[in-house]
């Protein structure tokens, strides 16, 4: 292993980077916002167990990603994830609420056609299903949630200050248990392109924890979300607190679950495993979008608290953004790989 | 962290502790300013009303100390509106009876017992409001609206007992400082109506 392979690698590393600062804030920011949590607490138990579950849970959706092209040479990697975090760029100007998780799907299939590789249609399909599922089930999650704590409120006729302090250690638990279906979930998206390249050897940290090659490529990856989280996300936290400071600290605490718990079904090897051993129907393990899962929540809790009306434009947006990330994703991936082997004569895929 | 943990729930507790008895204070003050405005109307400057009055000034006393203490907590989280102690200027217009000494003829004391009544169920509707904001959110409404109710019945009270005494034959210098004391006790109501409209926006804000 040498330089060049952190070289290639640093696009996935900027990758995670940019996902650190923007997606904590949809975990820590209300707590943040609100003054319930101050940054630094908030920065370092989302770093920490974004790292975990990145390392211990992140392999199932990445498998997923690797089943839908498997990208075998490292420049090829490197172009993949530079051509999803050129479209995110792109695409979160015009404020569209888009996905790393939907970039890098297009970004891969880019590798395929330029790769005169296959591309398994139905696996596509069912990618994309999730997409559509994850808002509507994280909508569901809040709905179901949102009852269910407005009952217990009811009867327990708890005071509001201890309501309080039972909902700033709430936010801390929510929070960290988002860090880790975050890092579970979105670890594909960083490091899933450059598994089958990787270099990396087997590793045996101090404490004895063993860590098979992958695992190392996501601690690697996991660190490079942790500093986003740590260096860049404060000020996206406030943001996000002062705009959901109209909801209740409770309600963000509910948005909060709904989104993680979403994350964690679709990364969730453990749970994937018990669900088909007893035959019930299993989530397919696919990275999907933490801010479309934040908007899925807040509008179900809209529309369970009364609203008449769904905000059609902000789904029409969802919509443009499910069809235009991996369609942009995509054909930036094919003309820069095409760049990459016949400008800086790389071999970006092996036949 | 269990230590942690123990140390926030015994904070929590004292809070709330002094949260209630910030409500009781309210609601003793209001009480006491009925009474004593009944003596005072019987008896004038008596022994009694002296001591109802000093009551009072340490109600507001303890009230105030204990706004402060709470308001210390809360602000920091942005939870509710100002806790306004200041509805307790019940102390104020009880001061200013015992050193003005108002002459209020026999035929006004109905009226302005009925105003001083009007006020003090404002205030004790207030405060009712403000504890049911942290205990039962849906009751806030029902003593709001009663709050809105008293309050307009007390701006009618006043306007009709300043009607009479601008009617009367009192000498003009009686007549403005009745109605300077008809004023400050209709404004008890009216600040215990502009604390209501914040408290209902709390009470949205915080509805889940």
């Amino acid at each position: 292993m040498d330089l060049t392979f952190f070289l290639f690698l640093s696009s996935g590393l900027f990758l995670g980077w940019s996902l650190g600062a923007n997606d904590a804030s949809n975990i820590f920011g209300t707590a943040v916002g609100t003054k319930m949590v101050k940054f630094k607490t908030a920065a370092i138990i989302a770093a920490i167990f974004i790292i975990i579950g990145a390392v211990h849970a992140g392999s199932g959706a990445s498998q997923t990603l690797g089943e839908l092209g498997s990208i075998n040479t490292l420049p090829g990697a490197f172009m993949s994830a530079l051509a999803a975090a050129l479209t995110i760029f792109w695409i979160v100007r015009s404020s569209i609420p888009t996905s790393t998780s939907q970039a890098i799907v297009g970004a891969i299939i880019g590798w395929n056609f330029f790769a005169s590789k296959p591309t398994d249609l139905s696996l596509v399909t069912q990618i994309v299903s999730t997409w559509v599922f994850c808002p509507i089930l994280s909508g569901s999650i809040a709905v179901c949630l949102y009852w269910s704590i407005k009952k217990i409120l009811r009867k327990s006729r708890l005071h509001l200050i201890r309501q309080d302090c039972y909902t700033r250690i709430g936010l801390i638990l929510a929070g960290a248990f988002g860090a880790y279906a975050l890092g579970a979930n979105n670890i594909a998206n960083v490091m899933g392109v450059f598994v089958p390249s990787s270099p990396l050897k087997e590793a045996t940290l101090p404490w004895g924890f063993h860590l098979s090659s992958t695992q190392v490529l996501f601690l690697i990856g996991g660190i490079a979300i942790g500093v986003g989280v740590i260096t860049y996300s404060q000020k996206i936290m406030n943001t996000v607190g002062n705009n959901l400071m109209k909801m209740s600290p409770l309600i963000a605490w509910v948005v909060v679950v709904s989104q993680s718990l979403v994350l964690f079904l679709f990364a969730s090897q453990g749970l994937r495993n018990f669900l088909l051993s007893y035959n019930l129907p299993a989530l397919p393990l696919v990275p999907v979008s933490s801010s479309q899962a934040v908007i899925g929540a807040v509008m179900g809790i809209g529309l369970a608290k009364g609203g008449r009306t769904l905000n059609w434009t902000l789904i029409g947006k969802i919509i443009v953004s499910w069809i235009s990330t991996p369609i942009i994703a995509a054909i930036i991936c094919y003309i820069s790989l095409f760049f990459l082997q016949n400008v800086f004569g790389q071999t970006v895929y092996l036949p | 962290m269990f230590h942690i943990n123990i140390s926030l729930f015994s904070q929590t507790k004292a809070l709330e502790n002094k949260i209630d008895l910030f409500h009781d204070k309210l609601l003793d003050a209001a009480m006491t300013f009925k009474k004593a405005v009944r003596v005072y109307l019987t008896e004038q400057r008596s022994t009694e009303y002296r001591q109802l009055s000093k009551q009072i000034k340490q109600i507001e006393h303890d009230a105030d100390n204990l706004r402060r203490d709470i308001e210390n907590n809360l602000y920091s989280q942005n939870l509710i509106p100002d806790l306004r102690a200041d509805v307790l200027q019940f102390d104020e217009v009880s001061y200013k009876f015992y050193i003005e000494r108002p002459e209020i003829t026999s035929e006004y004391h109905m009226r302005i017992n009925e105003l001083c009544d009007l006020s003090a169920e404002c205030a004790e509707n207030m405060a009712k409001a403000s504890r049911a904001f942290f205990r039962d959110l849906s009751s806030v409404r029902d003593y709001s609206q009663k709050v809105y109710f008293i309050e307009h019945e007390s701006d009618l009270s006043a306007g009709h007992l300043r009607e009479a005494i601008f009617d009367s034959d009192l000498p003009l210098a009686n007549k403005l400082q009745l109605s300077d004391f008809i004023n400050d006790i209709a404004d008890i109501a009216d600040i215990a109506e502009d604390f209501i409209d914040e408290l209902l926006i709390f009470t949205i804000k915080r509805d889940i």
